[in-house]
C-alpha cells in the first residue's frame, strides 16, 4: 500500500476517524494505531509482521534489562548484545546473500570452489529503518538520553508506526515516546502544515519523480551506450532531482500524515542541493540517517576527538558503512567511499586554509552538487560496468533524443525548488490556518485534482523502499 | 552685530536678563486640575469608534468564552475533519474516475463489482453536469506540454 494511492487514502481516512474518536483513552488509541500499522505492513508481506513484533520485543526486553542492571559491566553487556542482535537480524535479511556470494568468489580465486548454502532471502520492507530505530532506542536508554518506554505497547508502536515504518524518517525514541505518553493535541497549524506537506509530497513524487524516471532516467541508465553526452548528462541531473523528489516526498507525506494524527516527526530534508560543502550536504540530506550515523557510529568511533587524521578515518568508515546500509552491492560501497573521500579532502583543506574563505559560496554549491551527481551515477547504476559506461558516455557527443522542453522544465523546476524560502510550506500553513474549513478543503481538493491531472498512470514504489 | 538687548541674540552681552513682556501675576493662579495622563498607555490603545454593524453583530452573536486547551484541540479536530470532508467531496465530484480506475484494478468479487457499478453510474451522472471537464482540460494541456520537442515537432506520445 503506497502513500499516493486511493487504497491508502481510504485506509488513512479510516485510521484518522477512529483514532480521534478514541481520544479519551490513550491506551486504546495506541493499540488501534499499532493494529493499523501492522495491517499496513501486512499489505506487503504478512509474514514479516512477526519479525516486526519480535524486533520490538527484543529491544523492549534489552532496554528493561539495562535499566534493571546496577553494574556498569552488565549494562554494557546488555547494550552490546542488543545492538548485536539488531545487526544480526539486519545482516541476515539484507546481507546474507551478498556476503555468501563474495565468499564463493573469494574461495574460487584460491582454486577452492565450494557451493555454500545460498538462500533466497526476501528483504522485508523497511528493515533498515526499524532496525536502526531499535538500535537507537537501546543505546539511548543505556546512555540515559531517553527514559525506557512505559510499556511494550509504546516500543511496538515506536517501531511499527505506519507513517515512518517503511522508509523513515528514523524517528528516535526520545522524539516519539514522550508524545505517546498522552493523547496528542491537534492544532490548526499542525493540520494545515500536514495537509500541505501531503499535497506537496504527492506533487514531487507522482509528477516530477515519476515523469523523470520513465522519460529519461530509466532508459538511459538501462543502456547508456545507446545515448550521447547530452542525454546522459541530463539523465544524471534528472536522477539527482528524481531521488530528491522521491525520497523527500515520502518524508514529507510521512510527516504530514503523522501531523494529522497529532504526532510530530523531525524534518528529514533541508534543501540539500544548496549545500556548499559535502559536510553541509549531509546536514541537509536524509537528516535522520546522517544524525543517526553521527551519534551511533562516528562519535563512538572517536569522532574528531583524537585529531585530524583520526577524524578523517572515522568519517571514511562511517560513510563506507552508510553506503553499505543503502544496499548490499559494491556500487553502494563505492558511493559511500566517494562521499567519505570528499569529506576527508574537505577536512584536510580546512585544516590548511583555517578560517580563510578560498572558494566563493556559489562555486562551493556547484562543486558539491557535481560531486553528489557523480555519486548518484554509482548509486543508480546496477553494476560498475554500467556506471563506467555512463561516465564514458559523457564524452560522446551525439544528437540527443530524450531531452525535451518538458523534461528540462522538470529538471530545472526540481532544482529551483531548493531556492524557495527555507520554510515556505510552514509559512504558507501559517497563512492558511485561519481560513474557513470549506475554503481550505476546496483548495486542498483542487491542488490534488491538479496533481491527478498531471500524474502518469500507476505509481512506482519509492526508491528507498528497497533499503 | 545685533542689538545687545535683543532676546534672540545667542550670545547676549548684557549681564541681566531682559525684562519679560509677561510679568508674573500678583495673585497665584489656581492649581492645575488632576492629570488623567496614563504613563503606560499607547495612543493606539485609545478607543476608536466602532463600526455600527460590527457592534450590532457582536450584540446579536456574542463571542464564545475563551476555550481551554481541550476545547481548542477539539475545535481544531473538528475544523480539520471538515476540511478533509470538503476535500474528499470535491474530489468525488471532480475526480470521480479515480474510484472507477481503482475498483477495476482490484481482484474481482462482490465488493469490487459493486464499487465499479456505483462508480460507473456516478461518473455518468456527473459527466452530464460537466464535472469531468476541469480534469480533462488540465490533462490535455499537460499532454500537449509533454509532447513538445525542441525542433517544434510534437512527439507521438
Amino acid at each position: 500500500m503506497l502513500f499516493p494511492t486511493l487504497a491508502f487514502a481510504v485506509f488513512f481516512l479510516f485510521v484518522y476517524l477512529v483514532s480521534w474518536s478514541l481520544d479519551r483513552e490513550n491506551g486504546r488509541r495506541k493499540l488501534f494505531l499499532l493494529l493499523a500499522s501492522w495491517f499496513f505492513y501486512a499489505q506487503w508481506d504478512w509474514r514479516f509482521v512477526g519479525l516486526l513484533i519480535a524486533s520490538a520485543v527484543l529491544n523492549w526486553a534489552v532496554a528493561a534489562l539495562i535499566v534493571r542492571s546496577d553494574r556498569e559491566k552488565r549494562r554494557k553487556l546488555w547494550v552490546g548484545l542488543g545492538v548485536a542482535a539488531n545487526l544480526t537480524i539486519l545482516g541476515f535479511f539484507k546481507y546474507y546473500g551478498f556476503f555468501v556470494e563474495q565468499a564463493v568468489d573469494l574461495l574460487a580465486q584460491f582454486g577452492w570452489e565450494r557451493d555454500l548454502p545460498l538462500l533466497q532471502v526476501v528483504l522485508p520492507v523497511g528493515i533498515s529503518f526499524f532496525t536502526f530505530q531499535g538500535v537507537s532506542y537501546v543505546v539511548d536508554v543505556y546512555r540515559g538520553k531517553t527514559a525506557p518506554a512505559e510499556s511494550l505497547l509504546d516500543v511496538m508502536l515506536l517501531m511499527s508506526f505506519f507513517p515512518h515504518l517503511v522508509a523513515g524518517p528514523i524517528v528516535r525514541a526520545s522524539d516519539l515516546l514522550p508524545q505517546f505518553a498522552r493523547v496528542p493535541r491537534l492544532t490548526r497549524e499542525m493540520a494545515t502544515h500536514g495537509l500541505l506537506l501531503i499535497v506537496w509530497g504527492l506533487f514531487k513524487k507522482t509528477v516530477i519523480a515519476s515523469e523523470l524516471a520513465t522519460r529519461l532516467v530509466d532508459p538511459v541508465f538501462f543502456d547508456p551506450s545507446a545515448y550521447g553526452a547530452v542525454d546522459i548528462a541530463a539523465a544524471v541531473y534528472a536522477y539527482a532531482v528524481q531521488i530528491y523528489c522521491d525520497f523527500s516526498a515520502y518524508s514529507d507525506m510521512a510527516i504530514g500524515i503523522a501531523a494529522l494524527l497529532g504526532y510530530s516527526f523531525p524534518r528529514n530534508f533541508d534543501q540539500p542541493y544548496r549545500a556548499a560543502s559535502m559536510q553541509a550536504f549531509w546536514r541537509r540530506w536524509h537528516i535522520s540517517l546522517s544524525s543517526w550515523l553521527r551519534d551511533y557510529l562516528y562519535v563512538p568511533l572517536g569522532g574528531g576527538r583524537k585529531g585530524l587524521w583520526s577524524s578523517c578515518l572515522n568519517v571514511m568508515i562511517t560513510m563506507l558503512l552508510g553506503g553499505l546500509w543503502h544496499g548490499a552491492a559494491w556500487t553502494f560501497v563505492a558511493w559511500g567511499a566517494l562521499h567519505g573521500g570528499a569529506q576527508v579532502v574537505e577536512r584536510l583543506g580546512r585544516a590548511v586554509v583555517k578560517d580563510r574563505k578560498v572558494i566563493p559560496t556559489w562555486l562551493g554549491v556547484l562543486i558539491t552538487f557535481h560531486v553528489v551527481c557523480l555519486g548518484w551515477i554509482l548509486f543508480r547504476a546496477e553494476t560498475f560496468d554500467l556506471a563506467m559506461q555512463m561516465l564514458a558516455g559523457l564524452g560522446r557527443f551525439e544528437a540527443f533524443s530524450l531531452v525535451t522542453p518538458f523534461v528540462l522544465v522538470l529538471i530545472v523546476g526540481g532544482l529551483a525548488m531548493h531556492w524557495l524560502p527555507p520554510r515556505a510550506v510552514e509559512g504558507l500553513a501559517e497563512r492558511l490556518k485561519t481560513a474557513p474549513s470549506p475554503t481550505l478543503g476546496v483548495l486542498i481538493g483542487a491542488a490534488i485534482l491538479l496533481v491527478e491531472a498531471m500524474r502518469p498512470e500507476g505509481v512506482a514504489p519509492f526508491i528507498y523502499f528497497q533499503f | 552685530m545685533s542689538d545687545p538687548t535683543d532676546p534672540i541674540d545667542p550670545f547676549p552681552t548684557q549681564a541681566h536678563p531682559p525684562v519679560s513682556p509677561f510679568p508674573p501675576l500678583d495673585e497665584p493662579a489656581a492649581g492645575d486640575p488632576p492629570s488623567d495622563w496614563i504613563g503606560g498607555a499607547d495612543a493606539h490603545d485609545l478607543p476608536t469608534r466602532e463600526n455600527a454593524l460590527i457592534a450590532l453583530g457582536r450584540f446579536a452573536f456574542p463571542p464564545a468564552p475563551a476555550l481551554d486547551e481541550e476545547g481548542e484541540a477539539s475545535r481544531a479536530r473538528r475544523w480539520t475533519s471538515q476540511t478533509l470532508f470538503v476535500a474528499c467531496a470535491f474530489l468525488l465530484v471532480f475526480n470521480a474516475g479515480s474510484v472507477q480506475n481503482w475498483a477495476r484494478q482490484q481482484p474481482p468479487g462482490w465488493a469490487q463489482s459493486t464499487i465499479d457499478r456505483l462508480a460507473t453510474v456516478w461518473i455518468e451522472q456527473l459527466t452530464l453536469l460537466g464535472a469531468d471537464q476541469p480534469i480533462q482540460g488540465l490533462r490535455e494541456v499537460w499532454h500537449e506540454a509533454q509532447a513538445t520537442r525542441f525542433d517544434g515537432r510534437r512527439s507521438a506520445a
